[in-house]
């Protein structure tokens, strides 16, 4: 089919998504696209459905009812077919888990050459071209254990690019990070988003989200609540419940203990470019 | 390496000790060394007393006939164990298997099977092996009469350990191979099994240990072993005691083997995690 076609098949699509952990409705008549080239990052409070709506996509979680379609084609249940729309779609976790029992190199050509059975020579070259770019090239024969956390979620980064994804899901990728790691994993994000893949990301690194997102999606209690631009969603949230959330953000800083203020202010100076009165109590 | 690491344990047990504390312990490193000595000067005695220690009861040890006798006996053991070992960690890994399998009827069978072979005493397989089966007109050679039954005791704990091992590795692993599109049997192979087995080690080598312990109730089946061919020995020469004591010794340090091998195995595959 001819490319503006395609290009307009959302390369993510969840259609009345339905799902329950016994009486607890954690995803409610969710329906999103994301199109081709598109970042959408997905906010809100913990426990709002958020990561549980991430993990759906790659069926990491199943669902009850609805349905999910990766480039068109829907999400088969099971085998072979599930394994090769997996393998489409890279993801990144919020605790990493590289293969702790491989060197770098080997996380990262493992599933080409298992999966799509690229010779070994290729998948190294890639590979090493790949953590060139994420600026971990010189750690390629340690182990994941030797290596700190953002340089772990770097190689997670260029593992799941090594597929060649369609779409990239990221499930709060810096939340498990010390805070002067955090921004060595958003720039490789950053700059995986800036040659146009497509991603749907989970944060709570809001100054991150309002740079990187083409869409905000503002979701509690199992339902998308809000979507619109990060200009639009930050500067004027159209719910109650949006302007709660985004107002904690700005509680918490406050009351932070004075040394910790300096630290904290540099990190989320501008986080939600908004209202942010981070002075400390006197 | 190593004393570092003890330190490390003792560290994580106990506080750095204060100088009352250092002065406690080197009273009772000296009450305890004098204690032993005293232990081992009684026995002597009574060594001595009862003649444990004539040349008669020691000097065919002289004999290189003696220790071909034993070596034989050890390979008899060596062959045992090593065979026993195997079946015991292959039957083990199915039994594993069928327990994590997503069919309950599997998981069902292989619970049964798992707790008969670790609730029935090995010396009753072996009576098994021994007086049933050729009943039922099945010929076996006194090895594989040894070597199955001790197999089969243990199988149900190798099982179980390595199930251990497979609970341990942590779940994102599996996430993570799954979302790069491996089959869930891949996974397995290429991520789970090979993580879960560097965690149990040290509990299948002392697996093993037993297994090696069990193999000593081969003079059951005729099976010449460490243990009967001893006894052909004790019997020849009437002395109990002095072969009884070299036995234990080659046990120990067979064993010692084995346990080394088991820290060099840990050492080389380690995880840090």
């Amino acid at each position: 089919m001819p490319d503006e076609i395609r290009d307009e098949i959302p390369v993510i699509e969840l259609e009345n998504v339905e799902k329950y952990f016994g009486d607890l409705h954690v995803l409610d008549n969710i329906n999103l696209r994301v199109k081709k080239g598109e970042v959408v990052v997905i906010i809100g409070p913990s426990g709002s459905g958020k990561s549980t709506l991430c993990r759906t996509v790659n069926r990491l979680e199943t669902i009850d009812s609805g349905k999910i379609r990766i480039a068109g084609e829907e999400m088969p249940a099971e085998g072979k077919e599930l394994a090769r729309i997996r393998s489409e779609v890279g993801m990144v976790f919020q605790s990493f888990n590289l293969f702790a029992h491989k060197t770098i190199l080997e996380n990262v050509i493992m599933a080409p050459m298992s999966v799509k059975k690229t010779p070994k020579a290729q998948a190294v070259k890639e590979a090493m071209e790949l953590l060139k770019r994420v600026g971990v090239e010189s750690q390629a024969s340690k182990v994941p254990a030797q290596l700190s956390g953002g340089q772990q979620q770097r190689v997670a980064i260029a593992r799941a690019l090594a597929m060649h994804p369609r779409a990239m899901l990221f499930d709060e990728p810096t939340s498990a990070l010390d805070p002067e790691m955090i921004n060595e994993v958003l720039d490789v994000i950053r700059e995986v988003a800036e040659e146009g893949m497509t991603m749907l990301i989970v944060t709570h690194e809001m100054n991150f989200a309002r740079q990187v997102a083409d869409r905000i999606i503002f979701m509690d209690q199992g339902r998308i609540l809000e979507e619109s631009t990060p200009e639009a969603f930050f500067e004027a949230p159209k719910t109650e419940r949006a302007r709660e959330f985004l107002s904690k953000y700005s509680v918490s800083t406050s009351r932070l203990p004075r040394g910790a203020y300096e630290s904290v202010e540099k990190h989320a100076s501008g986080v939600l470019g908004m209202r942010i009165s981070a002075t400390p109590e006197a | 390496m190593k004393k570092s690491n003890r330190k490390s344990i003792q560290n994580v047990l106990y506080e750095n000790p204060g100088p009352r504390m250092r002065a406690r312990i080197r009273a009772a490193t000296i009450l305890s060394l004098f204690l032993l000595l005293l232990l081992l000067f009684f026995i002597v005695r009574q060594f001595l007393i009862t003649g444990q220690l004539d040349a008669r009861y020691w000097s065919f040890f002289l004999r290189p006939t003696t220790w071909r006798f034993l070596g034989m006996g050890l390979l008899g053991t060596v062959e045992a164990a090593a065979l026993g070992g195997i079946v015991a960690l292959v039957s083990g890994f199915f039994l594993m298997l069928a327990r994590i399998s997503r069919f309950g009827t599997l998981r069902f069978l292989s619970m049964i099977v798992t707790e008969f072979t670790r609730g029935i005493p090995t010396l009753l397989f072996i009576y098994f092996f021994f007086l049933v089966i050729p009943q039922f007109g099945i010929k076996m050679p006194p090895l594989w009469k040894i070597a199955l039954p001790v197999a089969i005791s243990a199988s149900g704990i190798v099982a179980e350990v390595l199930r251990s091992g497979v609970n341990a590795v942590p779940k994102g692993q599996r996430e993570a191979a799954l979302s790069l599109g491996m089959l869930e049997h891949v996974v397995f192979i290429k991520i789970i099994f090979p993580q879960a087995i560097r965690f149990v080690i040290p509990a299948l080598i002392a697996e093993l240990v037993i297994v090696v312990k069990d193999t000593s109730f081969a003079y059951v089946v005729s099976f010449p072993d460490l243990m009967q061919n001893a006894k052909v020995l004790i019997s020849n020469y009437d002395a109990l005691l002095s072969v009884y004591l070299v036995v234990a010794v080659i046990y120990i340090v067979i064993n010692y083997l084995l346990n080394r091998l088991s820290l060099f195995a840990a050492s080389k595959m380690k995880i840090e995690a």
